[in-house]
C-alpha cells in the first residue's frame, strides 16, 4: 500500500493524463462519454476506491478514499452512468454468489453494465415494506409481475436491481427478495415520467410475466430487505467534502449573479446571501467532522445523519431565493430567448422540490433522526421496524 | 481541514462536565446582582486551572490553545455556570495578548491565569454600537498619566471586574486603556438584565486614572472576534443542553396514553432541533479549531459562527419550552434561563443582521462602495 502522498501523486498523474474534456451534447453521446471515462478509470486501476481488490476495486483505507474524492473533484468529470451502482455493488460483494460476482462486479465498475434501482411502487413509497410486485416461483425461475416507479434514469439501464414480494403481503419486509433483472427481458417495459421541470429523469417500470432465473436472486429468499441497504464501510462519507464544495460553487455563482444584476445594493439581498454563505461553511464543517469521526472512532457520528436534511432544505431555499433575485426575469422559462443563464435557476428551483422527497422523504428522515439518534419512541401506529 | 478533538481534549470535557454538574448552580445566580459564584470560580482555578488554560506558560498559564477554550466555553454554556470566563478570558485576556504591551501582560495575565483577577472589556456606549470606532469616551493627560471620562454600557461582569479594559477615543483613533475596578471616579451600576445568569453593568468614568495599553484599534477587533468564537461555543453547549432536556422530557411525558415523543409532530421538532444543534457545533468548532492566518479570516470565522449559532440556540431553546408545554413556561423550570440566554446572546457582540452585513463586506458579497453608510469591518 503506497503512503498517502505517493497515492495522491499517482492519482494526480493519472488525472492529468487521462481526464476527459467537456462533455458532448446529446443524451446518447453523454452516456457514451461517461462510460468511456468509467472504463478508463477501471483499466488504469482507479475505479472503486472502497471496493475490495478481488471485486476489481482499489481497496483503499478510508483516509485514501477521502484523498481520492478530493482529487477527483478538482476536475469536472462525468458521473458514473445510471444510478444505484454504489448500492447494488456492495450488496453483490457481500451477499452475491461467486457467479454473480464474476458476472457483474468488474463490469459494473467499468460501466459496461449500467444499473437502475427498482424499489418504490405506486402504493409503496415511504412505506416500502408494503411493496406488491410479486415473484412467483416456477421451477428454476421466478415470474415477476407488478410495477415500480421513480426509477431514476432507468431508460439507460442494462440491468435492474429490484425488490420483489416472494412471501405474503402480511410478512411485509420479511417476505421480500432481491433480484437482478435484465432491463431488456421480455415483459419489462420502461416508460419515462415527465416531471415538474418538463424533463424526464424518472421512469416507471412494468413487469408482465417476466421470467428471471433463480440464480439472479441475491441472498436468501425473503431476506432481500435486510441486504438492500448494504454499504461498504463509510464509502459515501469519503465524498462528503465534495458535496460541500459543490454547494460552495453554487453559492459563489449565486453571489456572482446578484452582483451582475446589481441586486447586492440591497441590504436584504446581502443578508440573505450572507446566510447562504454561512450555511455552506457549516456543510463543509459537517463533512470535516464526519470524516474526522470515522478516522478517530470508526463511526461517522451525528453529522452524517443530519447533513442530508440540512443540505436538502438548503438547496431548496437557495433556489427559491435565486428566482426572487431574478425579479421579472424569474417569470421566464428555460426556452425563452431572454431567460437568464439558460434557465438554470428556475430549473433548479423546480428540480430541488425532489430533494426532500427522493431517497427517503424529509419526514422519514426526521423520524429516523428522532428514533435512531435521539432515541424517541416509535409511533405505535407505524408497523414495527425490521 | 480537521476539526476533531483529541482524546486529551475530550478528557478535559468529561472532567469539566462532571465538575460543573457537581458544583455549578445556575438557580443560585437568580438572586445575585453579579451572577457570580465566587466559590465555583475558586474551585475552577484550584482544581482544574480553567482560567489559565489558554494563558501562555510565561505568564503563569498552561499554554493550551483554542481547542481547549472551545471545550471550556461549550461546557460553561451548557451549565449556564456563574463564572466570568467570557469577560475575563474571552475578552480581556484576548485583548491583553493581542496588545504589544509586555509590561501589562506580565502584570495582569498571571492574576487572570490563577483566577485571582476578574477582568472585562468595556466598549459599547449609549448608542449601542459594537463598532470599535463608535466611541466617545475621552482620555486626557494628567500628572504624567491619563484620566478618562465617559460612560460604558452592557459591560460583561462590569461590577465584578478587578481590571477593566476600556476603549477610548483619542486624536489617533480608538485606543485601549486599563482601569482598576476600584479606581476613584469609577461608578459601577449593575444592569437589571433579561438574562438573570449573565452579569452586566453600566460604568461611568469621571476623571478615572487609566493606563494606555494600545493605540491600535485592531487589538480590540481581535479580542472581540475571539470573544465571538468563545460565545459561539457557549451557544452550542447551551443548545445541546436544551435538546437533551427536551428529548428526555418527550420520552417520559405521557398524553393520550403514550409518550409525547412518539408523536411525529414532537419527533419532527426534536429532529429539527438536532439539525440546528449540529449546525451550531460545526460552526463553533470550525471557528475555534481552524487556523486563521489573518485578521479578515478571524473576522469571517467569528461572524459566521455568530450568524449560525445565534439562530440555532434561540430556535432550540424556544423548542425546548414548547415541548415542555406549561411546565416550560414556569419560573421553576430552567428552560427560560436558556431561552433568555439564547435570545440575549444574539445581541451580544453584534446582532444577527449586524453580522450578516459584516460578513457581506468581509467576503466581498458586495463591493464596499455599494454599501450605504457602511463601516469598515
Amino acid at each position: 500500500m503506497p503512503d498517502d502522498e505517493e497515492f495522491r501523486e499517482s492519482l494526480r498523474a493519472f488525472l492529468k493524463e487521462h481526464a476527459p474534456g467537456r462533455a458532448p451534447k446529446g443524451a446518447a453521446e453523454r452516456l457514451a462519454f461517461a462510460k468511456a471515462w468509467a472504463a478508463t478509470k477501471y483499466d488504469h486501476g482507479f475505479a472503486g476506491p472502497a471496493w475490495p481488490r478481488e471485486a476489481g476495486g482499489m481497496g483503499l483505507p478510508f483516509e485514501q478514499q477521502v484523498i481520492y474524492q478530493v482529487e477527483m473533484a478538482r476536475y469536472r468529470l462525468p458521473a458514473m452512468p445510471g444510478t444505484g451502482w454504489e448500492m447494488v455493488g456492495p450488496t453483490i460483494i457481500k451477499y452475491g454468489t461467486p457467479e454473480q460476482k464474476e458476472k457483474y462486479l468488474r463490469a459494473t465498475l467499468r460501466a459496461d453494465i449500467v444499473w437502475a434501482q427498482g424499489f418504490s411502487e405506486p402504493e409503496a413509497g415511504s412505506d416500502l415494506p408494503g411493496l406488491r410486485t410479486t415473484a412467483r416461483r416456477d421451477g428454476d425461475h421466478y415470474v415477476v409481475n407488478g410495477q415500480k416507479v421513480w426509477n431514476t434514469n432507468a431508460e439507460k439501464a442494462d440491468m435492474l436491481f429490484v425488490l420483489v414480494r416472494t412471501g405474503t403481503q402480511e410478512a411485509r419486509q420479511k417476505g421480500i427478495s432481491y433480484l437482478l433483472i435484465d432491463a431488456h427481458a421480455p415483459g419489462v417495459t420502461v416508460r419515462p415520467i415527465r416531471d415538474i421541470t418538463g424533463g424526464e429523469h424518472f421512469c416507471e417500470i412494468f413487469f408482465d410475466e417476466v421470467r428471471v432465473p433463480v440464480s439472479q436472486r441475491v441472498g436468501e429468499e425473503n431476506d432481500g430487505w435486510r441486504i438492500a441497504r448494504t454499504t461498504l464501510g463509510h464509502e459515501r462519507s469519503a465524498g462528503a467534502l465534495n458535496q460541500a464544495a459543490f454547494y460552495r460553487r453554487i453559492v459563489d455563482e449565486l453571489i456572482a449573479l446578484a452582483r451582475e444584476r446589481g441586486a447586492v445594493a440591497d441590504t436584504g439581498v446581502r443578508r440573505r446571501l450572507a446566510d447562504f454563505d454561512v450555511r455552506v461553511r457549516v456543510m463543509n464543517a459537517h463533512a470535516a467532522r464526519t470524516i474526522a469521526s470515522i478516522v478517530a472512532t470508526g463511526e461517522p457520528g451525528p453529522t452524517s445523519s443530519v447533513s442530508r436534511l440540512y443540505n436538502s432544505v438548503f438547496e431548496q431555499e437557495l433556489h427559491e431565493f435565486a428566482v426572487e433575485l431574478l425579479g421579472p426575469f424569474g417569470l421566464l422559462g428555460r426556452g425563452d430567448p431572454d431567460t437568464v443563464q439558460r434557465g438554470r435557476w428556475t430549473g433548479g428551483w423546480l428540480a430541488t422540490r425532489a430533494s426532500t422527497i427522493g431517497a427517503g422523504t424529509a419526514e422519514i428522515q426526521r423520524n429516523t433522526i428522532a428514533e435512531q439518534l435521539l432515541g424517541l419512541p416509535r409511533d405505535p401506529a407505524m408497523p414495527p421496524r425490521p | 481541514m480537521d476539526i476533531g478533538f483529541t482524546s486529551e481534549q475530550e478528557e478535559l470535557r468529561a472532567v469539566l462536565r462532571a465538575f460543573l454538574d457537581d458544583h455549578a448552580d445556575r438557580r443560585g445566580l437568580l438572586d445575585s446582582d453579579t451572577c457570580h459564584d465566587a466559590k465555583l470560580w475558586r474551585r475552577m482555578a484550584t482544581e482544574i486551572g480553567v482560567q489559565g488554560l489558554a494563558v501562555p506558560e510565561e505568564y503563569g498559564g498552561a499554554g493550551f490553545g483554542a481547542a481547549e477554550m472551545c471545550v471550556v466555553f461549550e461546557e460553561l454554556g451548557r451549565a449556564l455556570a456563574g463564572a466570568p470566563m467570557l469577560a475575563t478570558a474571552g475578552l480581556a485576556a484576548a485583548a491583553l495578548l493581542a496588545c504589544g504591551d509586555e509590561d501589562a501582560k506580565a502584570e495582569f495575565l498571571p492574576g487572570i491565569a490563577d483566577g485571582s483577577t476578574i477582568a472585562t472589556l468595556a466598549l459599547v456606549e449609549a448608542e449601542g454600537a459594537w463598532e470599535t470606532d463608535a466611541v466617545h469616551t475621552r482620555a486626557r493627560r494628567s500628572d504624567g498619566g491619563h484620566v478618562i471620562d465617559g460612560a460604558k454600557y452592557f459591560v460583561l461582569d462590569g461590577v465584578l471586574a478587578d481590571l477593566v479594559l476600556v476603549t477610548v477615543r483619542t486624536e489617533e483613533g480608538t485606543a485601549l486603556f486599563a482601569v482598576s475596578g476600584d479606581a476613584a471616579g469609577l461608578v459601577r451600576r449593575a444592569h437589571e438584565a433579561v438574562d438573570p445568569t449573565r452579569g452586566m453593568a453600566r460604568l461611568d468614568f469621571a476623571s478615572v486614572p487609566a493606563r494606555l495599553l494600545s493605540s491600535d484599534p485592531s487589538v480590540v477587533e481581535t479580542a472581540l472576534d475571539q470573544a465571538r468564537i468563545a460565545l459561539a461555543a457557549e451557544q452550542a453547549g447551551g443548545a445541546q443542553w436544551c435538546l437533551e432536556t427536551a428529548v428526555a422530557y418527550a420520552k417520559t411525558r405521557h398524553q393520550f396514553g403514550r409518550p409525547i415523543g412518539s408523536f411525529q409532530a414532537v419527533k419532527h421538532r426534536c429532529a429539527d432541533m438536532m439539525v440546528a444543534v449540529e449546525a451550531a457545533r460545526s460552526a463553533a468548532y470550525l471557528a475555534a479549531l481552524t487556523a486563521h492566518d489573518n485578521a479578515d479570516e478571524l473576522a469571517i470565522a467569528a461572524t459566521s459562527a455568530q450568524i449560525c449559532c445565534s439562530r440555532a440556540y434561540t430556535e432550540v431553546a424556544a423548542g425546548t419550552i414548547q415541548i415542555h408545554g406549561g411546565i416550560g413556561f414556569t419560573w421553576e423550570h430552567d428552560a427560560h434561563l436558556y431561552y433568555k440566554r439564547a435570545k440575549t446572546d444574539e445581541l451580544l457582540f453584534g446582532s444577527p443582521d449586524w453580522h450578516r452585513d459584516r460578513l457581506a463586506r468581509l467576503t466581498g458579497i458586495a463591493p464596499p462602495k455599494t454599501i450605504e453608510g457602511g463601516v469598515s469591518a
